[in-house]
């Protein structure tokens, strides 16, 4: 039996085109391990980066996911502080280290200063202006006044007790510094629970206010996450000005919120974030926050 | 020379295609490390091995019943249970014991979980014991490949079934679980059985009769098996559309009736655990599957670990076993198999799938049988092929399903993806050669391009399958951009903690920081086999789970998988350096991380 002569030339050229196809994958498969940056590739980009670096400077991969092989290299001049971070908005100077022609989500407005090829990765320095932190809420958590109020209006005062603030029972809730993970990325941040029927409130009292005061929030460990679906409040004054913080939730990731603090510029005024949640169980709310000149 | 009948040459292509995956599999498996299920399938099988052990003495000294007590049962075959039936970790444990190359009175002695007497007297086919325990499953897939061509000669000429047959193996994902002592692959060769049964039962009582039987040992290979015959009914009612048009009762066939009867009996019967307490055990194992936990999965830069909850995530979601199929098959497979999905759906009721096919699907008997209820109708054969297909993916397409395996957990419908890509390979093949024949006579080598073209398509598949190996589970094919493509798209890498493998030499020796290692997602049952085989000193250490696994270390791995994050965070905390010691990674792509206290 044959097929028509119409059918057969669609199934020519399907044999043409699969043909093609074949020999095009085959060929990628063959050829793409070789795309890959070779450990001479890392150690000379390293070194191009070691040169050239500034502290204060970051360094990122890009594609993020090689991060854990630029960490071989140079970890020694990314601390947790800096791998942790809120956000880049504070670094002047950044190095990226690319492959496969990736770059890092870096905001507009630098300058390719340094741009160099190092076999198959792509070492760049871009400059560009940054914002200077006036308060780093996270450096500065044994400023924190902590303290839990009830639905009646009670305030219980929370104490300092070595590297945490630790509320007394029935809530045990408290405050510390820790490397958290929100979203499946790791941050440097300060770390509590709420508590069932009553507000945490966590206060700076001296904050040398500039611009804008940014804070990022989101919920820690992905176990606890998996754990409940609560979510929670939150709500930040700065001096007098009360601004409601996006609801931090299992999906909300870690939400950064920018307020103007233009026209307290200069000011030092306190600073209270007060967490609630109608579902506190198995909730860890992770923040941080920083005045920016 | 007496030349082969055409029934031989096909009993021999399918033993040199079953011949040629168990030596490809064996070539290759001991690349493949051990994955966290499958140390804990070792274990059980071996415990499993004891129970048979001491009914052999127990029988030999006349007193068989105290192997049936209880107590005894419980002893061996409460391992690994509710959660798995025991055909395949029974085979893994026999297998073992019948393969293994003895040193068990040796320094590994303590290493067994049964204790071990005397030196077992062997067939030393293989030097590592997990060789032995994963031969079966590599011979389920070697069953699995000659099925496929089995099945595939039904329908299309020798080249395109070989083709198929090929195909299913040659696919990164697949080929990762073809060759462990897990059950994801074995259970595919049970479906595709079961499916290929219930094929020829539609005009073969006997058929229906021995597919009961098979539906029985397929229930006791996975609890994938409960939904075989879902898809098979959605096919026969489809079939018999005509009896519900026509108003009229469509025959209960016998093949439901025999895996009705027999399935469930041949899975009390081969599960000793069961007998103990027939009907809690039985609820106990169906609710460990329909309440499972949904582990953490990577999907498209999204780690689900519950069902979602809004409508956009769901829907994406439900996409994951489509967009998982079309970044992992290789895509000249999906091209042929997309033409081939045309072919069967352009195909005349009545017709032949193939011109060439050796099985007509026009009707042969004027009355429906429940002996033979494919005889008096067309056998649907794309609608077949499609239910088989799509079946397995449209419920982990359901968002509450849980989707932490992966393409594992659908692989039962690559054999068929694989047929639908040998029929499109005979459909353009057939093309080509009757455009060639007009132009033969001009050029010679033209003859043989329908079979260049058999071999051409085979070609990307096999190159891809080896370049994956042994990281199938973190490969990605040409559209996704390959491993590195899978890693930026937020595709999973890798689960079950076996990538550790290539890195074994030089945690040996990193002495003495390696008598405190903290091994991660390492399950103790995969160290132990490690040094089992050799593979590691017997003096390296294990801190344990978690954050004060890590405390206690000196050095100690991380997988990459979006879950593990925070215990990143435990390394630079306890540590005190972000700075890995040594990355491995595939294709620059990271896939395990080796830290050292105070590493700078």
């Amino acid at each position: 039996m044959t097929i028509g002569v119409g059918r057969r030339h669609l199934m020519l050229g399907a044999a043409v085109a699969v043909s093609l196809l074949a020999v095009v994958e085959t060929t990628v498969a063959l050829v793409a391990p070789s795309r890959a940056p070779t450990d001479a590739d890392w150690v000379a980009a390293g070194a191009a980066v070691r040169a050239g670096f500034r502290p204060g400077d970051l360094i990122v991969a890009a594609p993020a996911w090689a991060d854990p092989i630029l960490r071989v290299q140079l970890g020694d001049l990314i601390p947790p502080e800096i791998a942790a971070r809120m956000d880049d908005d504070r670094f002047a100077r950044v190095w990226e280290v690319g492959q496969r022609g990736a770059q890092a989500p870096l905001s507009p407005g630098g300058t390719t200063t340094v741009d160099e090829r190092f076999g198959r990765l792509r070492v760049r320095l871009v400059e560009r202006p940054a914002e200077i932190v006036n308060y780093d809420f996270v450096a500065r958590w044994a400023d924190a006044q902590v303290s839990r109020r009830d639905a009646s209006g009670v305030v219980v005062a929370c104490t300092l007790a070595g590297e945490r603030v630790i509320c007394p029972a029935p809530g045990n809730n408290s405050l510390h510094r820790q490397l958290v993970e929100v979203d499946q990325k790791l941050r440097e941040a300060l770390l509590t629970e709420p508590v069932a029927g009553a507000a945490v409130v966590i206060e700076f009292p001296a904050v040398p206010l500039g611009r804008a005061l940014v804070i990022a929030t989101g919920l820690h460990d992905t176990w606890m996450r998996k754990a409940a679906r609560g979510t929670v409040e939150a709500r930040l004054t700065v001096g007098d000005q009360t601004t409601e913080l996006p609801v931090t939730s299992d999906d909300s990731g870690w939400t950064r919120t920018r307020i103007d603090t233009t026209a307290r510029a200069g000011q030092t005024v306190p600073v209270r974030l007060e967490i609630t949640s109608a579902a506190p169980s198995d909730r860890f709310f992770a923040f941080a926050a920083e005045a920016r000149r | 020379m007496k030349r082969l009948s055409p029934r031989r040459a096909d009993w021999l292509i399918t033993a040199l295609l079953a011949f040629g995956t168990v030596v490809w599999l064996l070539a290759v498996e001991g690349r493949q490390g051990i994955g966290r299920d499958e140390a804990q399938y070792m274990r059980a099988g071996e415990r499993y091995w004891g129970w048979f052990s001491e009914l052999g003495d127990n029988l030999a000294h006349g007193r068989p019943g105290r192997s049936l007590t209880p107590s005894d049962i419980d002893r061996y075959w409460s391992d690994n249970a509710p959660d798995h039936p025991v055909v395949m970790k029974a085979l893994y444990g026999i297998s073992w014991r019948a393969f293994h190359s003895c040193s068990c009175m040796g320094a590994t002695h303590g290493y067994h979980p049964v204790p071990i007497p005397a030196r077992h007297t062997t067939l030393p086919l293989f030097s590592r014991d997990s060789t032995a325990f994963r031969f079966p499953a590599i011979l389920f897939a070697a069953l699995l490949v000659g099925l496929v061509y089995r099945f595939a000669r039904g329908w299309l000429p020798r080249a395109p079934s070989a083709v198929a047959a090929v195909l299913t193996l040659a696919q990164p994902h697949f080929f990762f679980h073809a060759q462990i002592a897990c059950f994801d692959a074995p259970i595919v060769t049970m479906a595709f059985a079961v499916g290929f049964g219930y094929w020829k039962s539609l005009r073969s009582p006997r058929w229906g009769i021995a597919t009961g039987g098979l539906f029985g040992v397929a229930l006791g290979v996975k609890h994938n098996a409960w939904l075989i015959p879902f898809f098979l009914v959605a096919h026969y009612l489809w079939m018999r559309r005509g009896d519900l048009r026509a108003r009229r009762l469509t025959p209960i066939p016998l093949v439901f009736v025999a895996m009705l009867v027999l399935g469930p009996l041949l899975f009390f019967a081969h599960w000793p655990w069961l007998w103990v307490a027939p009907a809690a055990r039985t609820r106990a194992y169906v609710l460990r599957h329909l309440e499972h936990e949904h582990y953490n999965f990577e999907y498209l830069g999204y780690n689900f670990n519950q069902p979602p909850t809004t409508a956009a995530m769901k829907w994406l979601r439900a996409t994951a076993p489509f967009v998982e199929t079309g970044l992992t098959v290789p895509v000249t497979t999906l091209a042929l198999a997309a033409i081939g999905a045309g072919v069967l759906a352009r195909r005349r009721r009545g017709a032949p799938v193939d011109p060439e096919s050796e099985q007509a699907e026009a009707p042969t008997a004027e009355r429906p049988s429940w002996l033979r209820p494919g005889a008096d109708v067309d056998r649907a054969p794309g609608a077949f092929v499609l239910f088989q297909t799509l079946g397995p993916m449209a419920v982990l397409a359901v968002p509450s399903t849980p989707i932490f395996g992966g393409v594992k957990h659908f692989l039962a419908a690559m054999p068929y993806l694989a047929v639908m890509a040998g029929i499109g390979l005979a459909a353009i093949g057939r093309a080509l050669r009757e455009v060639l024949t007009d132009v033969r006579v001009r050029w010679r080598p033209a003859a043989v391009m329908p079979a260049a073209l058999a071999l051409l398509v085979c070609l990307p598949a096999l190159v891809e399958t080896r370049r994956s190996h042994p990281d199938g589970l973190g490969h990605y094919n040409l559209l996704a951009g390959g491993f590195a493509g899978g890693a930026s798209l937020g595709m999973n890498r890798q689960f079950w903690g076996y990538s550790v493998l290539p890195m074994l030499p030089d945690l040996d020796r990193r002495v003495p920081e390696n008598r405190r290692l903290y091994w991660h997602d390492t399950l103790s049952d995969a160290i132990s086999m490690y040094k089992r085989d050799g593979r590691l000193s017997l003096e390296v250490g294990d801190t344990g789970f978690g954050e004060e696994g890590i405390k206690r270390s000196e050095i100690g791995i991380l997988f990459y998988e979006k879950h593990w994050t925070k215990y990143e965070a435990w390394f630079w905390q306890y540590y005190g350096t972000t700075r890995p010691i040594a990355v491995r990674a595939r294709e620059g792509v990271p896939m395990v991380t080796l830290y050292e206290r105070g590493a700078r």
